[in-house]
């Protein structure tokens, strides 16, 4: 702490307290008692005055002392210096009247006195000097003597009071001035706290923003295994991270600024969208294969399409590539994001599938078909005629070699319904002729297992879209399993109801149910209820997962309520289509 | 239209199958003047013979049935001949790659050799394309 600051600290010279304030009379006061004391030849000529005049300068230094403790009472703080002058005046009776050496002890509270605003403690002050030159006649109760007693009584004064005006003056410009530089440094603080808080504001704003980037940089180092790829409005790339690296062989150096996104695209494949998308042909834009690629992101529309990338290493890949726009704060394109995924490996299972699905398709089927045609023409042989035994040998053989051929038809649909090969041939079509046709196949294989197949069909019209032979082996095979699963004396019984809106078929049998917990597995491929592999059912746990994909195909619903012991309803609801408009 | 019967070329690589379609052929009173086991010899075959109807398995070693098919009709001697593709397949994209090529229509294994003699005989009864 240096000097200046310590005494900033004690002595408060901007607003002077009153031990302050008090403190140049209390030391002058105490000197002149101690000169009095010391020097030989002076003497105190009153004592009691003077021992009045020093319990007047004590009394006041303790009223100093008690105000500037107690800041409540810096309203009558001018006593201070009355009661000063009052002692100062006493004193100068106890030393020798008109004759004291310490007339000029006055002088300190009028200093006083005069630097308080306002020009009246003007009077005051010459006031509060007269009664201190005055004092041995006031004491004394006796009029001054002579002329020059009445001057030092009148004339001091006026010359204090001209002093006590200048002082005052001077002390009021001294405060408007201090008062102006004051306001002048607190401007210049509040200038300096703004630019102290700008700055502040500054570094978190930048602090925030260096987060954001490395939060940024982080999530698009974490995607190694696709390309982010970013570019401006003409294709020049400037994002490039560590997947694009991966996948393309370029080094966010080598891309960055230097080269477009259409050389990283087969050239054919952007000419084949620019057509489909009816450019001109030879059209002169900067990249015309570009502005096809970012064609449906520009419009607001992100798209993934699969395209093919060239790598560096002149060998190509199959990708799935998500393109979006990147726009600036005014919502307007700025450039493009191109997330691509290498969908080889996806590519080729499908392939694998697909070529799995055809060999099983030929493999299987080829044999079936000779099987199941020498029976035909051995059954047909009209000039060797079977017997009934052998017919019947051969009703099993053929029973059975439908069985394979059907199970090969389920797994190749399943196939199907899991890649994208499969497609509904959707015309407009009745469900009722369908729903009967299903109900009169079924009926020799219902009577053979001794189960009653009662029909409730309203002949009403409920017309559809959708695939007639779909929607055919969706209730085939829902009535065989009801009839597969239903006990010999049972019934099952297939009705259905138009709503408004729907055609509601429900299959429901008397059979041995599907306990609670199984339902949700129902339609899994290859499940197989509890109570089915119990009973020794045939089947492998196709049907209902080929219903399910059929039904869903219509846009219907399929549900299933079931109690073990008491039977199994399936609901299939199947949107109708809409006969209104023309009614 | 002449009384004599309609001349048939079977392809198929499976010998059975050859045997069954050949045999819903003479039933439905066709005349079957080949039966070869390859796309390629299918080819020579219907050169040789240039028969009124063709049944060809699609998938055959050679060439396919739908490869004999796009010959066939790039061979203005040749592409008057009905063209019957026998297939195995399911998909609705193959199906339509086999019309696409020319063919007429398709039979579809495995398939009875009553049918199909019986749809010989409605073939035969409504008269093909340029014949």
């Amino acid at each position: 702490m240096s000097v200046r600051e310590l005494l900033n600290k004690f002595i408060l010279v901007d607003t002077p307290t009153p031990l302050l304030k008090q403190a140049p009379t209390t030391i002058a006061f105490l000197g002149a008692v101690a000169i009095v004391l010391s020097v030989p030849g002076l003497d105190f000529t009153d004592r009691t005055a003077a021992i009045g005049g020093i319990w007047g300068v004590i009394v006041a230094t303790v009223l100093a002392a008690v105000f500037t403790w107690q800041p409540a009472f810096a309203r009558v703080a001018l006593l201070i210096p009355c009661v000063d002058l009052l002692a100062i005046g006493f004193f100068r009776v106890g030393t020798g009247g008109s004759l004291s050496l310490f007339a000029s002890l006055i002088i300190l509270p009028v200093i006083w006195i005069a630097v308080t605003p306002q020009r009246r403690y003007i009077i005051l002050a010459a006031v509060g000097t007269s009664i201190a030159l005055m004092m041995p006649f006031i004491l004394s109760g006796t009029l001054p003597q002579g002329p020059s007693d009445w001057i030092r009584g009148i004339f001091t004064p006026i010359v204090f009071a001209i002093a006590a005006g200048i002082v005052n003056e001077m002390s009021r410009q001294g405060r408007v001035q201090v008062a102006a530089i004051r306001a002048l440094a607190e401007e210049r603080d509040v200038m300096l706290r703004g630019a102290v808080d700008y700055t502040n504001r500054l570094r978190d704003n930048e602090e925030r923003l260096q987060a954001a980037d490395r939060l940024t940089r982080s999530v698009l180092d974490a995607v190694t295994e696709q390309s982010v790829i970013g570019t401006d409005v003409t294709g020049l790339i400037d994002v490039w991270n560590p997947g694009a690296e991966r996948m393309l062989g370029y080094t966010a150096g080598d891309a960055q600024g230097k080269r477009y996104m259409h050389e990283f695209h087969l050239i054919e494949e952007l000419l084949l969208l620019s057509k489909e998308l009816n450019y001109p042909p030879g059209e002169t834009v900067l990249n015309p294969g570009f502005s096809a690629l970012v064609e449906s992101a520009r419009l607001g529309r992100p798209e993934v399409r699969q395209w093919t990338y060239l790598r560096s290493d002149g060998s190509s890949i199959s990708v799935d590539v998500a393109v979006t726009r990147r726009v600036d704060e005014t919502q307007r394109t700025v450039g493009y994001i191109f997330v691509a995924t290498d969908v080889t490996q996806a590519l080729e299972v499908s392939r694998l599938k697909d070529e799995f699905v055809g060999l099983i398709s030929h493999e299987l089927r080829t044999p079936l078909s000779s099987i199941l045609g020498y029976l035909e023409l051995m059954r047909d042989d009209e000039d060797q005629p079977l017997s009934d035994e052998q017919l019947q040998y051969l009703g099993v053989a053929e029973r059975n070699a439908h069985r394979l051929l059907r199970l090969v038809g389920d797994l190749l649909f399943t196939a199907q319904v899991g890649s994208s090969s499969f497609t509904l041939d959707a015309t407009d079509i009745e469900v009722s002729p369908v729903l009967r046709a299903s109900i009169e196949s079924a009926g020799p294989n219902a009577a053979a297992a001794g189960v009653t197949l009662i029909t409730s069909i309203p002949d009403v019209a409920s017309p559809i879209s959708g695939d007639a032979v779909r929607l055919g082996q969706a209730c085939d095979n829902l009535i065989s399993n009801a009839i597969k699963f239903t006990p010999r004396g049972g019934t099952v019984t297939v009705s259905s109801i138009n709503t408004d809106d729907q055609v509601i078929i429900t299959i429901k049998d008397t059979g041995m149910g599907i306990p609670t917990d199984e339902l949700d597995q129902l339609f899994a491929r290859f499940f197989r209820a509890s109570t089915a592999t119990r009973a020794a059912v045939p089947g492998v746990g196709l049907g209902l997962s080929i219903t399910k994909a059929i039904v869903t195909a219509h846009r219907g619903e399929l549900d299933v309520e079931s109690e073990v012991e008491v039977g199994t309803s399936f609901i299939v609801r199947l949107p109708l289509k809409t006969t209104k408009k023309l009614a | 239209m002449t009384d004599a019967p309609l001349r048939v070329v079977i392809a198929d690589d499976d010998p059975d199958i050859r045997t069954l379609v050949s045999i819903a052929v003479r039933r439905a009173g066709l005349n079957l003047v080949a039966d070869v086991g390859a796309g390629d010899t299918a080819l020579v075959a219907l050169r040789e013979h240039k028969p009124d109807i063709a049944i060809l398995d699609v998938s055959m070693p050679g060439m396919t049935g739908i490869e004999v098919t796009r010959a066939l009709q790039d061979d203005a001697e040749l592409s008057g001949i009905r063209v019957f593709l026998l297939s195995a397949g399911v998909t609705d994209v193959a199906r339509q790659a086999g019309i696409d090529a020319g063919a007429e229509d398709y039979f579809f294994k495995p398939f009875s050799p009553r049918e199909l003699a019986a749809r010989l005989v409605e073939i035969v009864a409504k008269p093909g394309a340029a014949l």
